[in-house]
């Protein structure tokens, strides 16, 4: 265990050189001025000036080994386009709003979504199973913005005097109610079906049968040795879906004018903020990659037929 | 349903509602404290007077320092004392006294010296302003500020000195007539030397800043909020009835909107989405502010070369029509380039011979002239539903004319490097917009003379440049107005070259409650907060 560990440890160095690498390349294809923001063109000794403040004079290859240093010496640089602050502060700053919104809304997907998917396979076929997977439907086509955008106006303008939610923010409890419902509904309804799709499978095996055989009580059945086997793809969807929720939060975000990474990042792009953008993509890659290695891990306890290969 | 697994469901659906019910309530208008709350549309990159480029910027930084002067009142707009008592111009001589009641918020005064420093720091090539332009007007700024090495010697050659603390001696490279007005900009305002020294790209940070304005910073949650509150030590504090502001983020349009209908903000200057803008059209909340910009199409004119064509696509389209349907915002059709709110205009605009309304038979007449006219154009612009939107109704008129236009549209940041300089062969026509720096059609002028790096038409008319230079040397305004009459005609008159094709004149738009009072926003995009109060 603790060799597989390690080598997939070792393992995300190259993975990071990768991404970095990667990323050099797109950011500096699309092209465009990171110091012309407006259609006045800036004029050429400024631009200069500038190009030497930030190293965007020096050779492609030396700005790639600039950046990568700065990577594993964990500074990031400063902004090119936020004259005040350094990556780092980005970072400091908004990371921790986004990883908020981000597990308060996979808490609220695994708390709803599970048990509505084991509730569905429990009663299949009946009608609490076609309004659940409706409902699931639903939350998994409608687009989030759309729903951020509804609630917004349904629960905080409209209804506001019985609710009291705010429009937009980031501050106490009554903040997160809006923001968390809209991020969190497309991974609720992803879950409910997963679950329910692999609920159903399990039921169908022969060791199912048996123990209801052998006189066990539902509950035990369901509970000890239906619940643990199907909420394997669960479990497995849920590493890449926090990355989801945290890079995919820039939506919800944006429309709550919530300061998280993910607006940043986007905006950063569209600003050409050459250094933001790398900072970003680095964390978010590593994020992505210690989740992965979390939910294989944990993937080992939960299936024990991997245990042998993995160990 | 197995008991064990119902109670998750009741209780997370307890818990929601509890949470919902539980939740305070959202702020109320808090007018008997004086607290202003508005909404901004994005996180000011900077609030350093050296450094920031864009109107959010520029307005707190307004808001917590003083400039030299402020504008008069139009058509006018002359400069009048603000953080300067009095000046005098002696042809390239400018000589500014200071007022001998500036405090910084340290209690320190606020001295010649401070601009002198302030100044050099912008014009530095280390600082790499992106506003050092404003200075090249300025003996030795552009020399300074182009140096690579040995700079030192170029840096006291920078015709800015302080005799003494209330005097700022300038040596301007030759007469500029609109330089005392232009000192308003942003960039002229002073920073706190031993501030900057101390804490470096840090010095804006609430709790290190200093300043010397109306109000101050008291809290800065990036990318959340900004909180302004009143600086009791400014000299007209007195006169200043609100206590603090609040200025939210909201960058969505439809999220402003809902934040402002609930009551969540008092002002609110994000702009509209589109689709909103019929609602708020005939509310009094919906305001409407002039300010100096035009909206225009350039022509490529090695692609275009006949002046005839071009002459007929201008005359083809339907101003009034475009601004009634399509921007849906009270804009002005544009009779020539310079904006009717630039002082002058009036008279400048006086040949100027774009149509409000579509002149079909005339333009049909002037396209039978052309011996070769290009019957495809592709016009591109900067990808947006607005700009699309204008860009396929000009696409109609022009089909009258047996022209067929493809559309073409990318992002703005790919689209600014897209069009040069030097310009690209591909575009036929470009939208671009132009927002003055400062309230003197000089600034538009200058954007089409042969060397300008914003002419992206393939123009160049020496004559036009010998005019455009001579007027910058002319200090009488009457003269000055008059040599701006003869540039616009040669642009836009009834002989008119059109390298460029102006559209409309640009107005803002914010949404302000009832109860706001003496909420404006100037020509430069700017308010002042010492006008304000809540009723």
């Amino acid at each position: 265990m603790l060799k597989f560990t390690i080598r997939r440890i070792l393992w995300t160095i190259p993975v990071i050189l990768l991404v970095i690498l990667m990323t050099f390349v797109m950011m500096r294809m699309i092209k465009g001025n990171p110091f012309r923001t407006t259609e006045r063109a800036v004029p050429e000794a400024i631009q200069r000036n500038l190009e030497r403040k930030f190293h965007l004079d020096q050779p492609a290859y030396k700005q790639y080994l600039f950046y990568v240093k700065g990577v594993f010496t964990l500074d990031l640089g400063p902004s090119l386009v936020l004259r005040s602050q350094t990556v780092n502060d980005i970072i400091k700053q908004h990371f921790p709003v986004s990883i908020h919104l981000g597990v308060m809304a996979l808490l609220f997907a695994i708390v709803l979504g599970i048990p509505l998917g084991i509730l569905a396979a429990l009663k299949q076929n009946s009608p609490l199973d076609y309004a659940s997977m409706g409902i699931a439907n639903l939350g998994f086509s409608i687009p989030s913005f759309l729903v951020a955008t509804l609630l917004i106006y349904f629960f905080a303008v409209k209804w506001k005097d019985v609710t009291g939610l705010p429009t937009n923010g980031w501050g106490g409890p009554e903040t997160w109610v809006l923001p968390v419902i809209a991020l969190g509904i497309y991974p609720m309804t992803y879950f409910a079906r997963l679950v329910r799709g692999s609920m159903l499978e399990t039921l169908q095996q022969d060791y199912v049968r048996t123990a209801k055989a052998k006189g066990l009580r539902w509950r035990v059945v369901v509970g000890k040795h239906v619940l643990r086997n199907s909420l394997i793809p669960a479990v497995t969807a849920t590493g890449p879906l926090l990355g989801y929720l945290i890079t995919g939060s820039f939506i919800i975000e944006y429309i709550f004018g919530i300061p998280g990474i993910g607006k940043y990042y986007v905006t950063a792009v569209t600003g050409r903020d050459y250094s933001v953008v790398m900072g970003i993509t680095v964390l978010l890659s590593v994020i992505i990659i210690v989740a992965n290695l979390v939910v294989d891990i944990v993937y080992v306890y939960l299936d024990p037929r991997t245990r042998d290969e993995r160990t | 349903m197995r008991k064990g697994l119902r109670w998750p469901l009741w209780a997370g659906a307890l818990v929601a509602i509890g949470i919902i019910v539980v939740g305070s309530a959202a702020g109320a208008p808090d007018q008997r404290a004086q607290n202003l709350r508005v909404i901004i549309a994005s996180e000011p990159p900077s609030l350093d007077p050296g450094t920031a480029t864009d109107t959010t910027s520029s307005n707190i930084i307004q808001a917590l320092n003083e400039p030299l002067v402020e504008f008069g009142p139009a058509p006018g707009l002359k400069a009048v004392p603000a953080a300067a008592q009095s000046w005098t111009v002696n042809g390239p001589r400018v000589t500014i006294t200071l007022r001998n009641d500036l405090r910084w918020t340290n209690g320190q005064r606020v001295t010649a010296r401070d601009y002198v420093y302030s100044w050099l720091r912008t014009i530095s090539p280390e600082v790499a302003s992106d506003y050092a332009y404003q200075f090249f007007g300025i003996k030795g700024a552009e020399a300074y500020n182009a140096c690579k090495e040995n700079c030192a010697a170029l840096r006291s050659q920078v015709g800015i000195s302080a005799p003494n603390a209330r005097t700022i001696r300038v040596q301007l490279t030759g007469p500029q007539a609109w330089f005392i007005q232009q000192l308003n900009h942003t960039s002229f305002i002073p920073v706190h030397r031993a501030t900057v020294e101390k804490f470096g790209d840090k010095w804006t940070e609430p709790g290190n800043i200093v300043t010397f304005g109306p109000f101050r910073l008291a809290s800065w949650a990036h990318d959340a909020n900004l909180v302004v509150v009143k600086n009791t030590r400014w000299r007209k504090a007195s006169s200043v009835r609100l206590n603090r502001i609040t200025f939210t983020i909201i960058t969505d349009g439809a999220t402003a909107e809902n934040a402002y209908s609930a009551g969540n903000a008092d002002v609110s200057e994000t702009d509209l989405p589109g689709a909103l803008v019929p609602k708020w059209q005939k509310n009094p909340e919906y305001k409407t502010f002039g300010t100096i910009g035009t909206y225009y199409y350039g022509f490529n004119t090695k692609n275009i070369p006949d002046v005839n064509q071009r002459r007929a696509m201008a005359m083809a389209i339907d101003r009034k029509a475009i601004i009634k349907h399509v921007t849906l915002g009270g804009q002005f059709p544009a009779k020539g380039f310079t904006p009717n709110r630039a002082p002058g205009a009036k008279e400048i605009n006086k040949n100027a011979t774009m149509p409000a309304t579509a002149k079909l038979a005339q333009a049909k007449a002037l396209m039978a002239k052309v011996r070769n006219p290009k019957r495809n154009i592709s016009l591109y612009f900067n990808t947006s539903t607005g700009h699309a939107a204008i860009a396929t109704a000009v696409q109609a008129f022009w089909r009258e004319l047996g022209i067929t236009t493809t559309l073409k549209n990318m992002e703005f940041g790919q689209y600014l490097q897209f069009l040069g300089p030097p310009p690209n062969s591909d575009v036929d026509v470009y939208r671009l917009g132009w927002i003055y720096d400062y309230p003197d059609a000089y600034n538009g002028f200058e954007l089409w003379t042969c060397d300008s790096g914003n002419n992206n038409t393939n123009w160049c008319n020496r004559k036009y440049d010998a005019i455009v230079k001579k007027a910058a040397a002319t200090p009488n305004e009457d003269a000055r107005f008059k040599l701006y009459q003869q540039a616009e005609t040669i642009l836009t008159g009834p002989t008119g070259q059109l390298p460029i094709m102006p559209i409309y004149w640009y107005v803002f738009h914010s949404l302000a409650k009832p109860y706001v009072v003496g909420y404006n926003v100037d020509l430069t995009d700017r308010t002042d907060y010492t006008k304000v109060s809540l009723r």
